[in-house]
């Protein structure tokens, strides 16, 4: 496992420098980001990229900042940061539970949000954290303008996202919350903090008497890549925290409707069943954040 | 394909000559002639023993190329004692018998070492915690734990 020849490297410190800078490398050429996992398919040569352009001293795409609008998360802001940052607790505590489980300590030292989601591994957390939670991505391309899709709309099949060559991903935006909104993620992978087997991403909104109004289901570890279930949203749209009957109604509704793999990792039926029993755990904790807020 | 670095080791400048595709943890190895960082996976950054600290956050040298650690400061292991006296975390893995064959050592220390700045009084969970990323074949982890433990309280 070993990086074949790779031609040029380049470290920009600006997004436009960024999108010049790999405009000029050419059509092999690739941004680095935390490189968590481009590094992994550089020396696996699943990409043999003629270019490196390290986002490294791109300081504006860095930290997590708020407005009245909503939060704003850079793409360059580490799993680290996320892990500890108060300002996405409750409503966004999804995102703060999968950055806080990726890899280990030392990856999370490195890897960023952006890097996650524009590689948007099958087993990664952050793409459906982010889709569960309503996220939205921006888009700066070569002529300077800008685009933003909701994660629904960005985030395609494994390995695939709607971000075009010349695109830089420069920031993670999420709105202002509504009150009582609490959100949650957890995964099952073979050994402590392994990737997801499954991963299940939730977001309750409740009205004052705990009676959930909007809802937002996402899953990871799935063969077609990121993907909600409406099913399990309708069901928990009127549910109560202590409705658990209906709650599991919802994680049976959305194992029987999204199409699930079989690999060496588990069978059908068994990732079946993680849905269920993780979708009801996530679904406690998204309600306890609605109510309380942290 | 060649590339100018400049890269600080244990307050070592190193200017080289080296190609983009070298792996950090080779540079540090082959290129510095630091052998204390070992290669335990075949670069396959999932053993941690090529873990190091760049600008004192640890990192595994394995998931990164040379440049990018070109004007940054990397530590390894050859730098943790400090004037011929151990670090703590040296002294407790000695005492407390934390290592066997040693290999995965160097990473452990240098994970432990940041670990422990940014939790000087962690419980065993969280040391267990902060070491996924750190494989040993020969301890089973229990004097590992212990000695950082042990490390923590003597720091305090």
């Amino acid at each position: 496992m070993y990086p074949s020849v790779i031609d040029n490297y380049v470290r920009p410190k600006s997004v436009d420098e960024a999108i010049a800078a790999i405009v000029d490398g050419g059509e092999d050429a690739m941004f680095i980001a935390g490189g968590m996992s481009l590094m992994q398919a550089i020396k696996s040569r699943l990409v043999s990229p003629s270019c490196l352009v390290d986002l490294q001293d791109v300081s504006e795409i860095k930290g997590i900042s708020s407005d009245d609008t909503g939060l704003r998360i850079g793409a360059m802001t580490r799993y680290r940061e996320m892990a500890n940052a108060d300002k996405l607790r409750g409503a966004y505590g999804a995102l703060v539970d999968a950055a806080a489980h990726v890899g280990d300590r030392q990856v999370r030292n490195r890897g960023t949000i952006g890097g996650s989601l524009c590689w948007n591994y099958i087993a990664a957390c952050t793409p459906a954290a982010c889709l569960g939670i309503g996220a939205s991505v921006e888009l700066v391309s070569r002529t300077g303008a800008k685009r933003t899709l909701v994660a629904d709309d960005f985030l395609g099949s494994p390995l695939e996202t709607a971000r075009e060559d010349n695109e830089i991903l420069v920031a993670v935006t999420l709105p202002t919350p509504e009150p009582n909104t609490g959100s949650a993620y957890k995964k099952w992978g073979l050994v402590a903090d392994a990737l997801p087997v499954v991963g299940v991403a939730v977001l309750v909104q409740t009205d004052a008497a705990g009676i959930c109004l909007r809802a937002r289901v996402a899953f990871s570890g799935l063969g077609d890549g990121p993907c909600r279930s409406a099913a399990a949203e309708q069901v928990l749209i009127g549910a109560r925290a202590d409705e658990t009957s209906k709650i599991g109604e919802a994680f049976e509704a959305a194992a029987a409707e999204l199409e699930v793999q079989a690999d060496m990792w588990a069978d059908e039926d068994y990732r079946r069943l993680l849905m269920r029993e993780l979708g009801k755990e996530v679904t406690a904790t998204a309600f306890n954040r609605a109510e309380t807020g942290s | 394909m060649y590339k100018d670095v400049t890269i600080t080791i244990n307050g070592e400048e190193y200017q080289e000559h080296i190609p983009v595709r070298l792996l950090l943890v080779d540079f540090i190895r082959d290129v510095a002639g630091l052998t204390g960082t070992h290669v335990g996976c075949t670069y396959e950054g999932v053993c941690g023993a090529c873990t190091i600290q760049i600008d004192s956050e640890a990192v595994k040298s394995c998931l990164m190329l040379a440049v990018q650690a070109d004007g940054h400061e990397v530590a390894t292991v050859e730098g943790l004692a400090q004037d011929g006296k151990l670090h703590p975390l040296q002294e407790e893995f000695n005492e407390h018998h934390a290592l066997q064959c040693g290999y995965c050592t160097p990473g452990i220390l240098m994970n432990a070492e940041e670990f422990l700045k940014e939790n000087p009084d962690p419980s065993e969970d969280e040391i267990r915690e902060a070491l996924i990323g750190n494989l040993c074949r020969c301890t089973g982890y229990v004097n590992i734990v212990t000695a950082i433990k042990s490390a923590a309280e003597k720091m305090a």
